[in-house]
């Protein structure tokens, strides 16, 4: 054992405190704004391919398993230092005048999380359409319920709480994935606890401390999706977790 | 596009992917084995068992990998007083992280065996040990092997995270290379192409094989 | 005189399932305020049959007649064809009762949706209904609360709920464990006791001599026999019924 003297005050100590916080802050920033687009893409991209024309289920499948099968920090890298060399001379100029590189890498890391999760939501989404079996149409339509008014009260409704759990999921797995965003230099919390390590070589305890804000993350969002799902709870439908 | 940049530099990109397949590899048989362990203790009934081993899992699935490969990576000089390499820290991180998603595929598995057919093994005069070889280990295996194809997707996926301490894997030696030829748009093409082709291969058996053990 | 009093009638079915043909050539007609029960092998079209009569199979040749209105018709009136289906209550082997909405809310569904009726209006007559079905006790528990006799149960007031001129059951026990299938059994025969018209597709013989009036027998798509009641148990005209009904009897 090297001879170590843990610091912990490099968690809340002046300015370090300060910068985790800020991380915090732009953590939770990025991935809602990362949830909410992968969210509204998601449930497009699963719609698409329950349509009945060929080549627009060949483009939305292929959608979801080009984005699901390339590591997300291989799409970070894409966006951030080969997307924009496809523009156009004078679009790109104009872009790295413009724009703080700060602002740019913060765009691309929501970019490139709102694509990769749209493509994992798009999934789930599509596994809860099918999961409605198809007597439940039957039993609606046989008492003269029309078309919307079958999906309004029975489909949509039976949908949304097959698919709530594996979004809740998702909205954990988010928070998780934005920290890959501190490899473009977005200053979120995984890369302000490295950051404080290269200021005070106590990296180890601003990693841990880091580890137990994700963890106290994933624990409020689990208990407010927790909460959600009691409120939609439905006996034999969403599976008690 | 030119894509000789590809060529020129190929012998240097087939490095960084053969690094990155040996901590594939090594990463996946530990995690594995690791998960099969954390997997069977977990459905334990003694709590001095069953709650170290929950929340072990419980808190690793709520971190990010990143902050546990930056975590053994200043951990490890520190236990053992010298520097270590990092692509042994980095296997060490992949092993301790991927386990715990392993460890939930195998305790699926073998909830997944009903109730009756246990009894029917007992009820044949079979021992613990004889009932859980030849009737929950065989129906557990064949529900788990699609979802551990899949997690083993994630596994290669998640090996180009290496990077972020310097392992000189495929996404490493892409930048690497990128840094001298400045080619960005055929390098990180080539890269993307790559790691689809191997993941989407695994994503497509994995669905064949739910297909045939009926999911 | 006999023709005021067809409810149903079928002329020259056919339908296919791509190349398969599961309705070959079916003509039956169906004297209001009767029980028709329908058996035979599985696979011989019993269901679809159903399907075919209130319109959710879309099907390919004949027609059929609901009280005077071509059911073909309306295929291509979307409108007409919710009306036509709302005229008909159906019931089926796995209940369907939507998981996500209580008991009572299962119910007034349709009638709220459809007919329009107000909120309370709709659940009292509900309410009724479980009474009849007996199991009032229930209204306000989700479907996986109950157990499967009671969810059939509910799907039969579902059923009643919109005020059918026909009830169309398939298979309605089949799902059932033995102890529930009685319950279900008694509240049909009720049903058909105070005149509903029924249409039954169903393996329970015991039934189909105590209540039916008359029984259609069907296999691979043909109706082979089709007779009151009392002529088929006594002696059936067809080998393949004979040799069902024997079957079906001692496995009672």
């Amino acid at each position: 054992m090297l001879n170590y003297t843990f610091d912990w005050s490099v968690i809340w100590r002046h300015p370090y405190g300060g910068w985790l916080l800020e991380g915090i802050l732009i953590t939770i920033q990025l991935s809602i704004l990362a949830w909410g687009i992968a969210l509204f893409l998601g449930v497009i991209i699963a719609s698409l391919r329950n349509l009945p024309q060929k080549w627009v289920k060949a483009v939305a499948a292929a959608y979801v398993e080009t984005f699901r099968n390339i590591p997300l920090l291989v799409q970070l890298f894409f966006w951030y230092f080969a997307a924009p060399e496809l523009l156009p001379y004078s679009a790109r100029q104009w872009l790295y005048q413009n724009i703080e590189p700060t602002t740019l890498s913060y765009y691309t890391a929501i970019i490139s999380l709102s694509l990769f999760t749209s493509s994992r939501i798009a999934e789930h989404a599509r596994s809860g359409f099918s999961s409605i079996p198809k007597g439940q149409y039957l039993a609606a339509f046989s008492t003269g319920l029309n078309t919307l008014q079958v999906y309004r009260y029975v489909i949509i409704p039976y949908t949304i709480r097959v698919f709530i759990p594996p979004l809740t999921t998702e909205f954990v797995t988010i928070f998780k994935n934005s920290a890959l965003a501190m490899t473009l230099g977005v200053t979120e919390t995984t890369f302000m606890s490295q950051r404080i390590d290269s200021y005070t070589f106590h990296g180890l305890e601003a990693t841990i401390g880091a580890m137990v804000i994700y963890l106290l993350i994933s624990l409020s969002v689990s208990g407010l999706m927790g909460f959600v799902e009691r409120f939609l709870y439905i006996p034999g439908l969403i599976r008690k977790r | 596009m030119i894509f000789d940049v590809i060529f020129r530099n190929i012998h240097l990109l087939l490095s960084g992917l053969g690094v990155t397949f040996q901590i594939f590899i090594l990463a996946w048989i530990g995690s594995f084995l690791l998960g099969i362990g954390l997997g069977v203790l977990r459905l334990s009934s003694r709590k001095a068992i069953y709650w170290p081993v929950t929340i072990y899992i419980q808190t690793m699935r709520s971190i990010p990998l990143i902050l546990v490969i930056f975590g053994f990576y200043l951990l490890l000089p520190i236990i053992t007083g010298k520097s270590m390499p990092s692509l042994v820290s980095a296997v060490i991180s992949f092993i301790v992280f991927e386990a715990v998603y392993f460890a939930e595929i195998v305790r699926g598995g073998i909830q997944s065996v009903r109730k009756n057919l246990i009894d029917a093994g007992y009820s044949t005069g079979l021992s613990y040990f004889q009932v859980m070889t030849f009737i929950i280990l065989p129906q557990a295996i064949k529900n788990m092997i699609p979802s551990i194809v899949t997690q083993s997707v994630v596994v290669f996926q998640d090996t180009a995270l290496a990077y972020v301490i310097g392992v000189k894997e495929f996404l490493r030696i892409t930048t690497l290379v990128n840094v001298r030829e400045v080619r960005s748009i055929e390098l990180y093409l080539f890269a993307a192409l790559v790691y689809f082709c191997i993941c989407s291969f695994g994503s497509l058996l994995a669905r064949r094989m739910e297909k045939r053990y009926g999911g | 005189m006999s023709k005021n009093n067809t409810i149903i009638e079928i002329k020259g079915l056919n339908h296919w399932y791509g190349n398969f043909h599961v309705l070959k050539e079916i003509n039956l007609e169906t004297r209001r305020s009767s029980c028709v029960v329908i058996c035979g092998p599985s696979g011989s079209g019993k269901s679809t049959l159903l399907r075919c009569i209130n319109g959710l199979e879309v099907f390919k040749e004949g027609d059929v007649i609901i009280n005077g209105k071509s059911v073909s018709q309306c295929f291509h009136n979307h409108k007409e064809l919710y009306k036509l289906r709302s005229k008909f209550g159906m019931v089926f082997q796995h209940f369907e009762l939507y998981p996500h909405m209580r008991v009572l809310d299962n119910i007034t569904l349709a009638p709220r949706r459809v007919l329009c009726l107000s909120k309370n209006e709709a659940e009292k007559s509900a309410m009724a209904l479980l009474e009849k079905v007996g199991i009032l006790e229930q209204a306000y528990k989700y479907p996986a609360n109950l157990s499967g006799g009671q969810q059939q149960r509910v799907a039969i007031a579902r059923a009643l709920a919109m005020n059918p001129d026909i009830l169309l059951f398939d298979e309605p026990t089949s799902a059932l464990d033995p102890e529930m299938i009685r319950d279900v059994l008694k509240v049909m025969a009720d049903l058909a006791k105070e005149g509903m018209t029924m249409l039954v597709v169903t393996h329970e013989m015991g039934f189909a001599n105590a209540v039916a009036d008359e029984i259609v027998f069907m296999e691979e798509g043909n109706i082979i026999e089709h007779d009151d009641a009392v002529t088929f148990f006594k002696c059936p005209k067809s080998n393949r019924a004979v040799e069902f009904v024997d079957r079906i009897l001692v496995h009672i």
